[in-house]
């Protein structure tokens, strides 16, 4: 079993005082795939909050190498390659895809690829590079969202609902990047709505259920399980 | 006539000078500063303190102001920006908060300097007239045109093709996106003060300089002034206020010359007033439109 | 004993006169500092209206000025809020500002005012008449607060998106909230105008909309006495500081703005918050019985509710919804699922009046799709709804949340509550009894005194269908009311739909839970990327392969495992 690259220990998130993830611990091995799984409201995206820094843990300890990263600012994790593809795709509709590339690139000059292998790597950006991003499509926006994520050569990477508006085709294509990403040796934290889309991708899956990891386990054997079948589909 | 419209160039390259950094701030904080005038008012003071009792030269004075402006203005948002942010009510408490901070820093001012109008050394700026086919103009009034548009030109370029002013404007179309992506959002909000109040500090400077005096209502006469042209011009574009500081320097000088110069101060307003109605966004406006 | 003090005493008056006129647009979110210009538009009028000689040969002839100062007011901001009102936020704040240095330029340069030098005048008003005036207002603001206006204004401040679908109009409470500014501003020229003797066009400029603006903000403009303590507290401070001894002119601005950047940081409610918080919090009692029996009756079963053909959203080149007909009979539970970002937000938002479509037509309880007048007039129809993201008033407690609620099934009182008519009282505690039983219907009996800030989430997608409910609705639409609950709740929010549908209230569910869905929907429609892929009995609708490949992800051998 290799070392974890990325560990959450015991971590809680409250907005005001509402308690949005409660206790959520897991580990991530250099190079794995793990995916959360739950319902809308379930804190999956509050967990990646607190992992990437966007929001700030009341409780708990996030490391990265064994480093304790959890004081954090968003930027200095970043720097160090841990980085938060964001839910909606948040994409900087103002600025050329170059700009959104070089942006994504600046915070890791000295680890980044060079733009043309991300052209490489999603040959429909090369094509619109000089037009604003908020002329792409849908998917294109969400390739976009990706690559920004990619050219800073990340440590580890966390997806927040990459299928999310997407149609039928798109959704196939987003799980073949994910698959490329991981091919290179990226290891990535996938939160997905299609949970047995994503629990197929993933070595190890976790559900959360109103803030709380209710089941945890390896990916095949979790897409079997009675409960979290139900826990999902909502269908005993 | 073109004397008027010479007039009129200066004067709207010094309110372009003010309102770029009102706009700034605006078209990426979101926030508008009311502090901006006070900033403004500081600049002209400390303008002179440093050109009597150091004996500055010009070309030493300007950069003197900016940075000590720059403080200020990290200082402001420290003071009364950055403790509101996350707040419900974050722009509207910010408004109240920089017209707080804008009134402790007049009476600071006031403490130091008193009431009384104080002026630069005198002969402190050779008194150059000079003559182009008929419209006299001082060698005062030509560097502060010089000193406004390599200001102005400079902050376009810092926007739009610097790493930092990619960041500004990442920050600027969606904050949370620009961190994700890494960019230090804490610096790129200090940095837009810093910057803000520089170009507000070296604005009230030149003003004093062709005033040859300066006094605490300074930045006061010039604020309202400032929000016309920031309008005109679009909130957030940094060419719409250039572009609206020169027109509206024009129109004034104009209303001078063919009305009673007492109907001067409805131009700006009414030319405001016309705009948000017809076009809120602004001549050269290209940013949406935003709730505070 | 007040000798000497007269015009401390008149300043505090004047000043919290003209602090009102900016708390009445802050109660309802409204941004607005054209008061200079209503004050001197209103003064400037008064002094043709005023007499020279004293009315009766005792009462001051302020007494016509008043009036004409309230009108001229009113009407110069109705005139100017027509234009201007469309804006928000720094907008209509320089908008307002502009018009107010407009006013000045135009009273400087007019003859009949005698330019920059202004008129002499009387002093017509005295120390008592102020006084009186800002008692009269003082007792306005007061009987406001729990009325049905009062209400609206609240809920226009806390969310304009959720007060348009709780029935409350708008824009006609933001116009109201701004004529009353200018009417209140008004009052205040002519009262400053005839108490100092003097009128010049200057003595209405940009500071005095920033002394008034910091006076409101300063008191606080949540809880009605707050114009009151702001304007005691400025003129006060000057005074102690003379007594201390401190008379240095740069001392007073110092301390008004170290005094104003601390309330700002750390009483967001000013200074009337912190009286209010000496007093102990009273929790509201539930009355015994919360049975209403006025209200209208529910359509027959099976009549139509809604019935829309080829509807349509698109933001420029996305296309958010695209051709979906529904039809809506009385009594129906509709469910509609779909994956995120499929449209089901857009749709319902086009169904309740908060977008207007830009395709297709029909009808929902007989308001026509994308006619004009927003989304209160979907709610005055019966239309109620709840929020995806909790829009809930945050500076209301939870029981007033629900009282806004009401708006729609019940008469304004603020008009019967100022002369103290034992209807509005009637009126007011049968929009309490209505209220009360929706919380108990939904559980949150026990937390009606509560901010909806210190809810849990189950909590608060229980009081936005609370609120939701308090409407009387003939239709409810609920957007993903069991997000963020867990089994047990949801398994109790899907018992309390089914028995609102055996009420008799039509309900469009949104939903993920597709258990629950299953368990509470009379028919099911299922939206992908902006379509309807499927419609039909909700058990052979979750097990169509389309839509098990859309949404519920087909396993290996692309069989459906668990339909």
């Amino acid at each position: 079993m290799l070392s974890p690259v990325l560990t959450v220990e015991a971590v809680h998130v409250s907005y005001g005082r509402i308690d949005a993830v409660r206790d959520v611990s897991f580990e991530v091995p250099e190079g794995g795939l793990v995916t959360l799984i739950g319902a809308n409201g379930a804190g999956k995206s509050s967990v990646l909050g607190a992992v990437s820094g966007l929001v700030r843990p009341k409780k708990g300890v996030i490391r990265l190498d064994g480093k304790d990263i959890s004081r954090w600012p968003i930027h200095r994790r970043v720097g160090a390659g841990l980085i938060l593809v964001p839910e909606g795709r948040q994409i900087l509709g103002s600025l050329t895809v170059a700009e959104n590339l070089r942006l994504g690139a600046q915070r890791r000059r000295r680890h980044a690829v060079a733009e043309s292998d991300m052209y490489r790597l999603f040959p429909v950006l090369a094509e619109r590079r000089a037009l604003p991003a908020s002329a792409l499509s849908g998917g294109e926006q969400q390739m976009l969202a990706i690559a920004r994520a990619m050219i800073a050569r990340p440590r580890v990477i966390l997806l927040d609902e990459p299928s999310m508006g997407l149609s039928p085709k798109m959704v196939d294509e987003v799980f073949t990047v994910i698959e490329k990403i991981r091919a290179q040796g990226v290891t990535v934290v996938l939160v997905e709505q299609n949970a047995r889309r994503a629990l197929r991708v993933a070595d190890t899956g976790h559900v959360l259920e109103t803030g709380a990891l209710a089941h945890s386990g390896p990916a095949v054997e979790l897409l079997k399980h009675p409960k979290v079948v139900e826990a999902y589909l909502g269908i005993e | 006539m073109l004397q008027q419209l010479a007039n009129g160039v200066f004067a709207g390259s010094i309110y372009a000078l003010f309102a770029i950094g009102f706009t700034l701030v605006f078209g990426i904080l979101r926030q508008l500063n009311l502090a901006h005038p006070a900033i403004f008012t500081g600049g002209a003071f400390v303008g002179i303190e440093l050109a009597t009792r150091l004996g500055l030269p010009l070309w030493a004075l300007v950069p003197a102001v900016a940075a000590v402006g720059a403080l200020a203005g990290v200082l402001l948002e420290r003071v009364a920006f950055r403790p509101l942010a996350g707040r419900d009510d974050e722009h509207f408490a910010g408004l109240i908060s920089s017209v707080a901070f804008g009134g402790i820093l007049i009476a600071a001012l006031q403490a130091r300097y008193g009431t009384e109008p104080r002026s630069f050394p005198s002969g402190y700026f050779p008194n150059r007239l000079f003559e182009f086919g008929g419209i006299s103009v001082t060698l005062m009034q030509l560097v502060t045109l010089g000193l406004a548009l390599v200001l102005m030109l400079g902050l376009a370029w810092l926007v739009s093709s610097t790493p930092m002013g990619r960041a500004m404007r990442a920050v600027a179309e969606n904050p949370r996106a620009a961190k994700v992506l890494g960019v230090n959002a804490g610096l790129v909000t200090s940095g837009t003060y810093a910057l803000s109040s520089a170009l507000g500090t070296v604005a009230g400077a030149l003003l004093a300089l062709n005033l040859g005096q300066a006094d605490r209502d300074l930045g006061a006469s010039i604020e309202l002034i400032g929000f016309a042209v920031i309008i005109v011009g679009g909130l957030g574009s940094l060419w719409g206020a250039m572009a609206a500081g020169l027109i509206l320097g024009i129109a004034e000088a104009m209303t001078v010359s063919y009305f009673d110069s007492t109907w001067k101060g409805l131009v700006p307003f009414a030319l405001l007033f016309v705009i948000l109605v017809l076009r809120p966004r602004g001549l050269f406006g290209a940013v949406k439109v935003r709730e505070v | 004993m007040l000798a000497g003090y007269d015009t401390l005493i008149t300043t505090i008056a004047l000043g919290a006169i003209l602090a009102y006129s900016f708390h009445v647009v802050l109660m309802a979110g409204q941004l607005s500092l054209g008061q200079a210009g209503f004050a001197s538009l209103a003064a400037y009028t008064s002094t043709l209206f005023v007499p020279d000689q004293p009315l009766f040969g005792s009462l001051s002839p302020v007494l016509i000025g008043l009036p004409v100062g309230a009108a001229v007011g009113a009407a110069a901001a109705l005139l100017l809020g027509l234009p201007v009102l469309r804006l928000r936020g720094v907008f209509l704040a320089i908008a307002t500002l502009a018009f107010g240095e407009m006013v000045r330029v135009f009273m400087t340069n007019a003859e009949w005012t005698n330019g920059a030098l202004g008129l002499r005048l009387e002093k017509w008003a005295t120390i008592d008449l102020v006084w009186l005036i800002l008692a009269v207002l003082t007792y306005l603001f007061w009987r406001l607060g729990p009325s049905r206006t009062g209400r609206a204004f609240a809920a226009v401040r806390e969310d304009e998106l959720a007060a348009g679908s709780m029935g409350v109009d708008v824009v006609r409470t933001r116009m109201t909230s701004f004529m009353a500014s200018g009417a209140i501003a008004g009052v205040y020229g002519v009262l400053f105008t005839y108490f100092f003797g003097r009128i010049t066009p200057g003595a209405f400029d940009f500071s005095m909309t920033v002394d008034g603006l910091v006076t409101a903000v300063l008191g606080g403009y949540l809880i009605f006495f707050g114009p009151l303590l702001g304007a005691g507290f400025l003129t006060a401070v000057p005074e102690l500081q003379e007594a201390l001894g401190f008379d240095a002119g740069w001392i007073h601005p110092l301390l008004t703005g170290v005094l104003l950047l601390a309330v700002v940081l750390y009483l967001p409610g000013g200074l009337s918050s912190l009286a209010a918080r000496l007093r102990p919090r009273r929790t509201p009692t539930p009355p015994q019985d919360t049975a209403v029996d006025d209200l209208r009756p529910l359509p027959e079963p099976g009549s139509t509710v809604a019935r829309v053909r080829g509807l349509g959203k698109s933001y420029g080149a996305v296309q958010a919804v695209r051709d979906v007909d529904i039809d809506l009979a009385s009594g129906e539970v509709l469910g509609v699922i779909g994956p995120n970002g499929a449209g089901k937000t857009t749709l319902i938002n086009m169904l309740t009046g908060l977008e207007p479509p830009t395709a297709g037509e029909g009808d929902v309880l007989g308001v026509a799709l994308g006619s004009r007048g927003g989304a209160h007039r979907y709610a005055q129809a019966g239309v109620s709804r709840t929020f995806q993201h909790s829009k809930l008033f945050g500076r209301l407690t939870v029981l007033d949340n629900v009282l806004v609620g009401t708006h729609v099934v019940s008469r304004g009182t603020y008009g019967r509550r100022l002369v103290w008519l034992p209807s509005a009282r009637r009126d007011e505690r049968r929009a309490t009894r209505l209220a009360w039983a929706q919380l108990r219907r939904v559980g949150l009996a026990d937390k009606a005194g509560l901010r909806p800030a210190t809810l849990s989430y189950g909590d608060q997608r229980r009081l936005e269908i609370a609120r939701a409910l308090a409407a009387h609705p003939t239709l409810l639409v609920l957007d993903e009311p069991a997000a963020g609950m867990n089994h047990v709740e949801a398994a109790e929010l899907a018992e309390l739909i089914r028995s609102l549908a055996e009420d008799g209230i039509t309900v469009l569910l949104i939903e993920h839970n597709v258990k629950m869905v299953v368990d509470t929907c009379t028919r099911l429609v299922v939206m992908n990327f902006g379509e309807v892929i499927a419609e039909g009995e909700p058990r052979e609708v979750i097990s169509d392969p389309a839509v098990i490949e859309a949404y519920l992800g087909a396993d290996e051998t692309g069989e459906p495992e668990y339909a």
